[in-house]
């Protein structure tokens, strides 16, 4: 885990309100995925949590939603050629066993983006199936990078690309005659929840990437926390953000 | 070079900066960062006697300047620390022990327990007194003079820091009641109760509703607040509020504290506390100040 200064060489939107960021970076981190940075933004006293699509020596690209006051001075002040204060890698990564040979990654909106960072990293040497969920057409991005896996299966709430429904209904519905050895999801908190009914019995490991709000990143200041089964919490930045679903209450 | 050494009720620090708590939780993820020996002591995250969950999510939120919290005391309780964390925290430099509990009798034991095995014990009065339907032991005088003479009763060997509320009628009153009760020092502000909203929901982001404000944009009321206590009190005076960087820090000694206090900072900058120490040495090189501590009290009010 490494404070540093980042270049921007590109910031810009590639679907409604998402914001694409490439920078880079002097020293050559190892970055595993589904692990997350920290972005200061100038004048803020937090940075801002966003999940790491991809890591290429010391290019990095994150995507982003904007929300609030933060992320909308993100995507409208920040051009390339600016510096960045970054703080990476956090967080632990999405757990592929020697063994696994076939992945499901089920994403819902900005969700995709921690499960980019699987298909770069395991597609095509083993068969991972994407289930992408998204509002409409014109919130789908990175057709692209999705299309990675073996197959890849888009449902909007409109119908307006792929079949009308969500990623958890399209998922569910390929289980059947396309069983994981483990699935792999981010996405709102009503998807996760669905995939966790969805899933009950299944006796398929499941891991979720979440989402919360945060303050120092790193584990110290006990602001992200979710509650475990065994009645304990668990720190979202430092024992996440990636949970086996087993062992958390969502 | 400038002697960054000062003297808090006799304990030596190797500079006058001190991570606070509740943003540096027992030290070792920032020491991940940099080696947190090269700080004046570490301010820990609040211990109770029993491990606390804390509140629900969300904890945090940002308004201009500034953050609020709502973390709810979340720790492991003061028995995990001392066998978890305590050896390896004194290995590295001073601890100040924050203490937290919401009856007399919880301070009590917390203090004795740990009487001996810190360098110094922080009472964290802005807890709920159960005994008080709720109300903060730090908010009326005669509570902050009571909580204080109990907790200094248990105790034989470390010295007692009472962290005061800004929340109070006045703080120099509160600060003299803890003087009365024994107290050996005084830390202030502890953050300023607040609200941030989220308009499209109608609702408050804090799951707690309300949560304590603290950043920059708290300092020059905490500056306020630590110039009038340093002149209520004969007691040593460690100074906190919003303090990001080296001339912060300078200010807060000139209002009369011998050390400070860093947390929000701590957030925006990781590298935050190494920087103000590299920085006020630099200052104090550029004006001849040869002791940091030489600047303590040393404001000329118009």
């Amino acid at each position: 885990m490494r404070e540093v200064r980042a270049t921007i060489l590109e910031n810009r939107a590639i679907a409604d309100k998402i914001y694409s960021l490439t920078f880079h970076i002097e020293e050559e981190i190892p970055i595993d995925c589904g692990q997350f940075c920290m972005i200061g933004i100038a004048g803020h006293p937090l940075r801002r949590p966003i999940a790491i699509c991809r890591a290429e020596g010391g290019r990095i690209t994150v995507c982003y939603q904007v929300r609030g006051e933060g992320t909308r001075i993100l995507a409208e002040d920040y051009k390339a050629g600016e510096t960045l204060s970054v703080l990476l890698p956090l967080g632990n990564s999405f757990p592929v066993a020697d063994g696994v040979r076939k992945i499901a990654l089920v994403g819902g909106g900005v969700g995709i983006f921690p499960l980019i960072s699987v298909l770069r990293k395991y597609a095509p040497e083993r068969e991972v199936y994407s289930y992408m969920g998204f509002r409409n057409k014109a919130a789908m991005c990175m057709g692209y990078e999705l299309e990675r896996g073996k197959k890849l299966k888009v449902a909007t709430d409109d119908g307006s690309v792929g079949m009308k429904g969500t990623a958890v209904q399209a998922f569910l519905s390929d289980l059947s005659e396309n069983r994981p050895d483990v699935v792999f999801s981010c996405g709102p908190l009503p998807m996760l929840r669905a995939l966790k009914k969805g899933m009950e019995g299944k006796d398929i490991p499941v891991y979720v990437s979440l989402e919360e709000r945060m303050g120092c990143g790193i584990g110290a200041c006990l602001v992200c926390v979710c509650d475990k089964k065994d009645g304990t919490h668990a720190r979202v930045c430092k024992d996440g953000p990636i949970f086996d679903l087993k062992e958390i209450v969502l | 070079m400038t002697d960054l050494r000062v003297k808090l009720c006799g304990v030596e620090l190797k500079n006058p900066v001190i991570p606070a708590s509740g943003t540096f939780g027992f030290g070792r993820e920032f020491d991940e960062i940099y080696d947190i020996s090269l700080l004046g002591a570490v301010a820990t995250k609040g211990l109770t006697l029993l491990p606390r969950l804390g509140n629900a999510v969300p904890r945090i939120a940002e308004s201009r300047g500034v953050i609020l919290n709502a973390v709810g005391l979340q720790n492991p309780g003061v028995e995990a620390f001392i066998e978890k964390d305590l050896s390896w925290l004194r290995s590295k430099t001073r601890v100040v022990a924050n203490v937290a509990g919401s009856t007399l009798s919880d301070y009590e034991k917390i203090c004795a327990r740990l009487d001996g095995l810190v360098d110094f014990l922080e009472l964290n009065i802005s807890c709920p007194n159960v005994k008080c339907g709720g109300m903060a032991f730090g908010i009326r005088p005669e509570d902050v003079k009571e909580v204080t003479h109990v907790a200094k009763e248990a105790i034989r060997k470390t010295p007692l820091m009472v962290k005061l509320s800004p929340n109070v009628e006045s703080i120099s009153r509160n600060a003299r009641a803890a003087e009365e009760g024994g107290a050996d020092c005084i830390s202030l502000v502890n953050t300023f109760t607040g609200m941030a909203v989220d308009i499209e929901r109608r609702r408050p982001i804090l799951a707690n509703n309300t949560g304590g404000v603290s950043g920059a944009g708290i300092l020059p009321i905490a500056l306020r607040m630590v110039y009038e206590v340093a002149h209520a009190v004969s007691l040593p005076v460690v100074g906190m509020g919003g303090i990001t960087c080296a001339e912060d820090a300078v200010a807060f000694l000139m209002a009369g504290a011998t050390a400070v206090q860093v947390g929000t900072a701590n957030f925006t900058n990781t590298r935050a506390c190494p920087e103000i120490i590299e920085g006020l040495a630099e200052w104090c090189d550029r004006h001849g100040v040869r002791e940091v501590s030489e600047l303590t009290g040393t404001l000329k009010m118009n």
